[in-house]
């Protein structure tokens, strides 16, 4: 089964991936693949909090900032499969070499091309992206690529997947398909 | 009339095209230079409308009331900018707030309201 879910900031996208992942899972292997590459202080204290949040659950931790198809490098792709989350992948891909300075114009379709290929051949796969598309703000050309192509990723991630559900403050809206 | 609603670059102008089989000249493009032009099946992005009425001393609900004939069998576009943060800007807060209320009175005249999400459509009315 695949699954898509967004949905506001701070809403419990993580906790419902992390549960369902293990429902879906049911004892087989469980990957969790972590996307952030941490930057300093602040990113290492949130990558800690997340490790704590998970113990005990049973995930296997893959790093996988860039080129997340990689993760079936070593990872077995019958098994259950968290990428928590698209939008730090796509901040990955679109600034190669952490100058954020010149974004990659290919980085969304690199980053569509190697999630779909993970939702096709895992076993079951839940992707965790984030809603940024209702404020009343004009942003600059940098910020509105970025959302336009998490747009992108998330559109097609949608088209793929089984399940599209949304969380808004903690309650789940299913917009395509059933929970699993 | 229906409202088709959504954040941006949610997927709302395809929804559109392929639920009403529209053609590109079935379509205005509203913007905050030259405001909405009725008479086309399709009117896309009327939150530009909103903006152009901020900008031109109107108000979106008189103007859209005083036009009602031309419009009320046409397909509005919104782009959903009402959960964020409210702007700094005098001139981006009244053009939120004046697209909300466009957006409620749209609604209220409206058979059907679709929302956006991820390309995928959630009927709210």
């Amino acid at each position: 089964m695949t699954i898509l879910l967004s949905g506001g900031n701070k809403n419990g996208k993580s906790g419902y991936g992390q549960d369902f992942a293990v429902k879906l899972a049911a004892g087989g292997k469980l990957y969790y693949v972590a996307t952030m590459i941490p930057y300093d202080d602040e990113d290492r204290a949130r990558v800690a909090r997340h490790i704590e949040n998970r113990a005990g659950m049973g995930f296997e931790t893959i790093e996988a900032g860039r080129n997340i198809q990689n993760v079936f490098e070593t990872a077995d792709e019958n098994g259950t499969f968290l990428i928590d989350s698209t939008t730090a992948l796509l901040l990955n891909e679109m600034y190669p070499d952490s100058h954020f300075e010149e974004a990659d114009s290919e980085a969304a379709a690199r980053c569509i091309s190697g999630l779909l290929e993970i939702a096709r051949r895992a076993g079951n796969a839940i992707f965790v992206s984030d809603y940024i598309y209702s404020d009343a703000a004009r942003y600059d050309e940098f910020t509105e690529t970025y959302r336009s192509s998490l747009a992108s990723i998330d559109r097609a991630l949608a088209q793929e997947c089984d399940t599209v559900i949304e969380v808004c403050a903690g309650n789940l809206i299913v917009h395509k398909g059933r929970l699993p | 009339m229906d409202l088709i609603i959504g954040g941006a670059y949610q997927g709302k102008l395809e929804y559109a095209k392929t639920k009403y089989d529209l053609k590109e000249s079935d379509i205005f493009t509203c913007s905050e230079s030259e405001g909405i032009r009725f008479g086309v099946r399709c009117l896309d992005k009327a939150g530009e409308f909103a903006l152009w009425c901020v900008r031109n001393g109107k108000d979106a609900v008189e103007f859209l009331q005083q036009h009602k004939e031309e419009w009320k069998d046409s397909i509005f576009i919104c782009e959903d900018i009402f959960c964020g943060v409210v702007p700094l800007g005098a001139d981006m807060r009244a053009w939120r707030e004046m697209s909300g209320r466009m957006c409620s009175y749209l609604s209220s005249e409206a058979e059907s309201v679709t929302r956006i999400f991820c390309g995928l459509p959630q009927v709210i009315k």
